[in-house]
């Protein structure tokens, strides 16, 4: 019964930011200042979390096809399932736990504080002056970090590939190249910009609902984290089925 | 504080918390309630989470099986990554967001409400009572969640391979043992159990420690998922060099 008040409480929420960035002029100083702080700030953790899941692919890979005797087909393995899978889903999990949860625990702590409700009485529209620029900053740069991260993840499976596991560099680039198309950075920047959205909605949402007292901030930070994630994996099924399937 | 100093402040207590779980008195019931907390809050997460992702998996796979015709193997591929990689990572990441972060946002709340202090001033243990029951939990649940996980993972593979795609559902369960190996699902459960173990530690560190009100709690809880996930994915490449041996 609770989920359905939250569910509808959300659809509320993401109407009034929607209307709120509408009627507003776009703040773009904020939004570029957001995209900043988002990309810069998880672009360490992303190229570490990157590099240790294309390690893994290339390890993985290459124990799934021994039996088939297709080593050298870890290089199409490494495209298809860390290109298009992986990247997008790993960068959205991991801005989702660094900056979502970040956005989630700032809100919440103005929420507390009454900081929200004192930029309603300067007649200031608080979904416009917090939520819009931190949406405006994720889309901005979610397609970037996972664009760099498809590097990261190429760059660790080649050479685990080559160093660890000696299978031939050149066999390894032409299967990623036959595989890869144009189209798929193009795909893999549309499920980024859709995973974004989510995170951004949804972290800012628990943040702006949060109970208070610091039991309160650390249940949405914790809320907006897990919800993001199971919304994110859900909709990256749907979406490989409908650009890939 | 310093990167350098806030690493040996970590080692000391988990030292401490290592030391104290070897040795009685165990505080058994306060564990065995952690573990259900965490056990019940992760559980439909984890479904959630790795249901499609063995979807997309099967949905992938046929993609390269096609090419040599070799649809039959699909649920090989997918019970071996599901067992090996998938589950474990996904389980613990989902352990880390939901349970370790509750263990965190807990544990920094009592700190800034100065509970932490008054367990100390009452001569109790601060960190058997409060922090080595949570550890116990995160370190237990993650293998159990691992074969929820698992388990989830190879039905959405099926759901793909046999209702959307229209592979024969008898092939698909026949092949599904064909590479996988009990050690697959020894190691998968090892992994799972050493993230756990990762999780518990960085998480009640980070509560235990916490300063500064409930921005405080916030940073902690933040700082708990990305720290723990880091870390446990930066552990798996070894872990999986190791268990699996894969030196070509």
């Amino acid at each position: 019964m609770r989920m359905f008040v939250t569910i509808g409480q959300f659809a509320l929420f993401c109407v009034a930011v929607t209307r709120a960035t509408l009627t507003h002029r776009p703040p773009v100083a904020a939004s570029l200042q957001a995209a900043y702080e988002i990309g810069i700030r998880s672009l360490p953790i992303l190229v570490i979390i990157s590099t240790f899941v294309g390690t893994n692919l290339a390890l993985q890979g290459y124990n799934a096809f021994k039996p088939l005797g297709g080593q050298s087909l870890v290089g199409m393995f490494v495209a298809l399932a860390g290109v298009r899978e992986m990247a997008p889903i790993m960068v959205a999990a991991m801005v989702a736990a660094k900056a979502g949860t970040e956005m989630a625990s700032q809100i919440a702590v103005m929420r507390i504080q009454e900081q929200i409700d004192a930029l309603e009485v300067m007649a200031v529209n608080p979904y416009w002056y917090l939520v819009t620029p931190r949406f405006a900053g994720i889309l901005l740069v979610l397609p970037a970090l996972t664009i760099i991260s498809v590097f990261t993840l190429l760059l660790s499976s080649y050479s685990v590939s080559v160093f660890q596991l000696g299978l031939n560099g050149d066999e390894f680039l032409s299967h990623i190249q036959q595989t890869m198309s144009m189209m798929d950075f193009v795909f893999t920047s549309v499920k980024s910009i859709a995973f974004g959205a989510i995170i951004c909605m949804v972290s800012c949402f628990y943040g702006f609902y949060s109970s208070p007292g610091a039991t309160g901030v650390g249940a949405a930070t914790n809320a907006s984290v897990v919800v993001s994630a199971v919304l994110c994996s859900s909709l990256n099924y749907v979406l490989s089925e409908l650009l890939y399937g | 504080m310093t990167a350098l100093a806030q690493l040996g402040r970590f080692g000391v207590f988990a030292a401490q918390v290592l030391w104290r779980m070897a040795t009685p008195p165990w505080e058994i019931s306060e564990a065995a309630r952690h573990t259900w907390t965490v056990t019940v809050r992760c559980f439909l997460p984890v479904i959630a989470v790795v249901f499609p992702f063995g979807m997309v998996m099967a949905l992938q796979g046929l993609q390269i099986f096609n090419l040599f015709g070799a649809q039959r193997l699909l649920s090989s591929l997918v019970s071996v990554a599901v067992f090996r990689e998938l589950s474990p990572v996904l389980a613990s990441v989902l352990v880390a967001a939901q349970g370790g972060s509750a263990f965190a946002a807990e544990l920094g709340a009592m700190r800034i409400r100065e509970e932490i202090d008054a367990t100390v001033v009452m001569g109790i243990d601060a960190i058997r009572v409060h922090v080595v029951p949570r550890v116990i939990a995160t370190l237990i649940a993650a293998p159990i969640l691992n074969l929820v996980g698992s388990l989830s993972g190879i039905c959405g593979g099926f759901v793909v391979a046999v209702y959307v795609k229209g592979e024969p559902a008898g092939i698909y369960w026949a092949n599904l043992w064909e590479l996988t190996a009990p050690s697959d699902i020894i190691g998968g459960a090892f992994k799972a159990t050493i993230f756990g173990l990762l999780i518990g530690l960085i998480a009640c560190y980070q509560g235990y420690y916490t300063t500064g009100g409930a921005a405080g709690v916030g940073r902690a809880v933040n700082a708990t998922v990305v720290v723990g996930i880091t870390t446990f994915i930066v552990v798996n490449y070894f872990l999986t060099s190791a268990l699996f041996g894969a030196i070509g």
